[in-house]
């Protein structure tokens, strides 16, 4: 076929033979050249098409012909002057070959293609325009065509108004359309993550989503990108393709969205900017492994002074106190370390499993989850009746797991270990935030490493304390003071578990708040009933244990289908958009990530955020605070704060007006320090 | 007992978060094929000497293209006087476009005059999807250490018209060199183009 056209283009040269075509034809493809005017008007733009007709199962490719394939070329001859534009390309279909996937059009389409007509012209003159075209058809197997074609227009004259072709309209009505919304994407876990928002559409509308980029290179073709609305912002997740983005670049490419009621897909051209943000740290690490484990080790240490350990902390030095006389406290200070470590590098290893599995989790994820704070409810209130005295351990329900730091011996010290590790994971200490950071994007090993010294930060009082008691020579002998010391030390126990019902409060709904409650009360009951002497053992162990197994139950259904509640609306919530909207507008932004169940969150917010004097500051000098509320699980938040270097709340941003990178506040706020900071981003 | 656990769960862990990912930079998957002649080839065994992985398909008017030219003999030749090694893997499944049978693929290659240290008939395809291998052409270089150097097309010009081979950047030779020299890859990753590989 190639060798006939060959040979009628070298004829045309011959006078005497038919001129060459407007049109010609392969087995597979019908290709004419077409004038949307049947005459030329200087000074405008005239449209011309190339309209590809392709037998069944064929298809040729689109300007990004995806895994493979090329995209058609057109070189155009044309007059002194007359000058071609670009390809306006209809929005492809994706087709899938077996594991790769081309971006391509089948049946029919017509590329159509800017011509602008220079202002003189010579009257009366039949303008020659020829175009070499190329292409690939494929079925499974390609075939590279070629053609050469030609027309032949006169050139309009004043006043005259040639005659068009409507179906130019109907070809440009396949053409992507603006999109309505603003788009913007940023760099997450495993690609980009492409963010569009003011779209107007509703998820139940739309069958499937798509997205392709202009050139080779950004997205992996065939891969999945999985969509999801957030509030109104639909976001998709694109997987990297072999060549990444340069820095700051912007991501063109088609949006193609199939209508669920209709079957119908449009195409949306998407010019998406990178959110103005820091450089995932990834990249370009602010921390070295040597700091970073210097600052887990300090954060450790100052882990023993945070709220949520101090009742643990009563567990330990009871224990210690008992161990005293025994000269063995020693090995009990290691064994403690030992459950520390042990325990801090289990997390490590869950939390390294689930992310690269795909999961954005940060610390303190744990209590993301509603029934985990419920179980460590029910935890802290069976400790605290144990050391009230309610029940004790000895035998019947004696082993199982919350008992166990009860049991003297090595075993139980080390189980204090754990226990302490499980109840501290909610709080981030000063300079752990960090380390922490640093540690979840680093390889496997490195994150261990940072864990393990945080482990040894975290233990190493209690085995100093181990390993020289001498203070507890201090101590008095044993004696009922013991038991009263037990007593008092439940409070801090319960106290514990109020705040974790506090937090479950801003987590799950009344119905199931009552749930937790109602399963405290059984369960509370339960371990009364154990701790009461009777005859018939056997009986007091079923109902004790039938009593716990029901609060269990109530924790599993409460926890599982715990409805979400809608967030309070007292303070604006964050979005990335929100911020570049603001920062246009001239205003500075101050975000704040915080979450329920963070204490140092909400001392800052007490002590330094709340009060009346920054609340005037925000006020006088057009400051807008935004809250990013992290007490549930949030993709959108854990991506920004592995940004920056965190893994965990609390982070505060100050966003300078205009546009530019935030400043980023201390974990410990002080009023004076957040005025400084909000009139130093005034002032510039 | 406890510590055993501890590191059952590291090890599983790090297991685990090994990714098998072809990138630059990273160890190249090591793999075993068998050649035209039925003999096992494994990619480790060239360890300390250049390795270039074409994937080919005689029917690709992409592969033709190179092969009628003489360009892709000419840089087998090039590679392999170097002390590279050159090895062409047909990943197309039976039945489809560029299977060939040991026979006809010795035969393909006397007939071109092509000197690849061997070629690997890889037609369950594991092999290609191991190494992500899209079109053919597609060109991977595994430098001296067993890692990527270079992932990509073999030249600039996506087309099928031999005139263009002149005309583009040789993106292959110039990697090929650099490895050799122990230099970094400028550009180490291009767009391979051509026809889908057959799987």
């Amino acid at each position: 076929m190639a060798r006939l056209i060959a040979l009628l283009i070298l004829l045309s040269g011959v006078p005497g033979v038919a001129p060459a075509s407007d049109s010609a034809q392969t087995e597979q493809v019908r290709l004419k050249l077409l004038a949307e005017h049947d005459a030329a008007i200087p000074n405008t733009t005239l449209w011309l098409g190339l309209r590809f007709e392709l037998i069944p199962h064929w298809h040729i490719y689109w300007r990004n012909p995806g895994d493979s394939g090329e995209a058609p070329r057109v070189d155009w001859q044309l007059p002194d002057g007359w000058r071609a534009g670009d390809i306006q390309w209809p929005t492809p279909q994706r087709i899938q070959v077996g594991a790769l996937v081309n971006y391509g059009y089948a049946d029919w389409v017509t590329l159509l293609v800017p011509i602008s007509v220079p202002p003189a012209q010579a009257r009366d003159e039949q303008v020659k325009i020829a175009a070499d075209v190329s292409w690939l058809v494929c079925r499974e197997e390609c075939i590279p065509q070629d053609a050469h074609l030609q027309i032949s227009l006169p050139v309009a004259q004043d006043g005259e108004r040639p005659s068009a072709d409507n179906d130019f309209d109907t070809v440009r009505a396949r053409w992507p359309a603006a999109l309505l919304g603003h788009a913007a994407y940023h760099h997450g876990e495993s690609g980009l993550t492409l963010r569009i928002e003011a779209t107007g559409w509703q998820k139940e509308q739309l069958a499937s989503i798509w997205f392709a980029a202009n050139d080779w290179g950004p997205i992996a073709p065939s891969q999945p990108q999985p969509w999801r609305f957030d509030k109104d912002v639909l976001v998709l997740s694109l997987p990297e393709g072999d060549a990444p983005l340069a820095e700051g670049a912007s991501l063109d490419g088609l949006l193609v969205v199939t209508d669920a009621a209709s079957s119908s897909m449009r195409g949306f051209a998407i010019n998406a900017k990178p959110i103005d943000t820091v450089s995932a740290p990834a990249r370009k690490p602010p921390v070295t492994l040597f700091l970073a484990l210097g600052l887990a080790l300090l954060g450790g240490l100052l882990l023993n002074l945070m709220p949520c350990v101090l009742p643990v902390l009563s567990i330990k030095v009871v224990s210690l106190v008992q161990h005293a006389p025994d000269g063995r406290s020693g090995r009990h200070g290691l064994a403690f370390g030992a459950g520390v470590l042990m325990s801090l590098l289990v997390l490590a290893a869950l939390l390294i499993t689930l992310r690269a599995g795909g999961a954005s989790l940060g610390w303190g994820f744990q209590l993301q989850e509603p029934w985990v704070v419920i179980a460590l409810l029910y935890l802290m209130l069976a400790l605290g009746l144990n050391l009230s005295g309610v029940y004790s351990v000895g035998s019947g329900l004696a082993g199982v797991g919350q008992n166990l730091t009860e049991h003297t011996g090595l075993r139980g010290t080390f189980f204090t270990g754990v226990l302490a590790v499980i109840v501290a994971s909610p709080c981030t200490a000063p300079f752990m935030g960090t380390a922490l950071g640093f540690a979840l994007t680093r390889p496997p090993l490195e994150t261990l490493m940072v864990f393990a010294a945080l482990g040894i930060g975290f233990s190493l009082p209690m085995m100093l304390l181990g390993f020289w008691p001498r203070w507890v020579s201090l101590l008095p002998a044993p004696g009922p003071w013991m038991e009263r010391l037990r007593n008092a030390l439940a409070f801090p126990l319960y106290a514990t578990a109020a705040w974790l019902l506090w937090v479950l409060s801003q987590q799950v709904g009344p119905s199931a708040l009552a749930g937790a409650l109602a399963g405290s009360l059984m369960l509370a009951f339960g371990l009364w009933w154990l701790g009461q002497p009777l005859r018939r053992r056997v009986l007091r162990d079923a109902l004790a244990g039938a009593l716990v197994c029901a609060s269990l139950a109530l924790l599993v259904v409460t926890g599982a289908k715990a409805p979400a509640r809608s967030e309070s609306s007292e303070h604006e919530s964050w979005s990335p958009e929100r911020v570049s909207e603001l920062q246009r507008e001239n205003h500075p932004v101050l975000v704040n990530f915080t979450a329920a169940w963070c204490i140092t969150c909400k001392v800052n917010e007490q002590v330094a955020l709340s009060t009346d004097a920054v609340r005037q500051a925000l006020d006088e000098r057009r400051i807008v605070y935004l809250k990013g509320d992290w007490t549930s699980r949030n993709p959108a938040i854990s991506e920004e704060l592995r940004r920056h270097g965190r893994s965990g709340v609390p982070l505060y941003l100050l966003y300078p007006p205009e546009k530019g990178l935030p400043e980023v506040l201390p974990q410990l706020l002080t009023e004076g320090l957040v005025l400084q900071a909000l009139s130093r981003i005034t002032r510039n | 007992m406890f510590i055993k656990i501890a590191l059952t769960t590291l090890l599983v862990t790090l297991a685990m978060t090994a990714s098998a990912a072809v990138k630059i930079g990273e160890p190249a998957p090591d793999f075993t094929g068998i050649d035209t002649g039925g003999n096992k080839v494994t990619l480790s065994d060239f360890r300390g000497r250049p390795v270039i992985l074409e994937w080919t398909n005689n029917g690709c008017p992409y592969v033709r293209k190179h092969y009628a030219s003489g360009n892709m003999q000419k840089q087998q030749r090039a590679a392999t006087d170097k002390g590279a090694v050159w090895l062409s893997i047909i990943s197309s499944a039976p039945g489809k476009q560029g299977h060939v049978t040991p026979a006809q693929a010795d035969a393909l290659t006397a007939e071109r005059k092509a000197v690849p240290s061997a070629v690997i008939l890889d037609e369950s395809g594991d092999i290609g999807r191991l190494y992500g291998a899209k079109t053919t052409p597609h060109m991977f270089i595994v430098d001296t250490e067993g890692k990527l150097a270079y992932i990509g097309g073999i030249d600039s010009i996506p087309s099928t018209n031999p005139a263009d081979i002149g005309k583009a950047t040789q993106y292959l030779p110039i990697a090929l060199a650099q490895v050799m020299k122990g230099e970094p890859v400028a550009v180490s990753v291009t767009r391979p183009y051509g026809c889908s590989v057959k799987y």
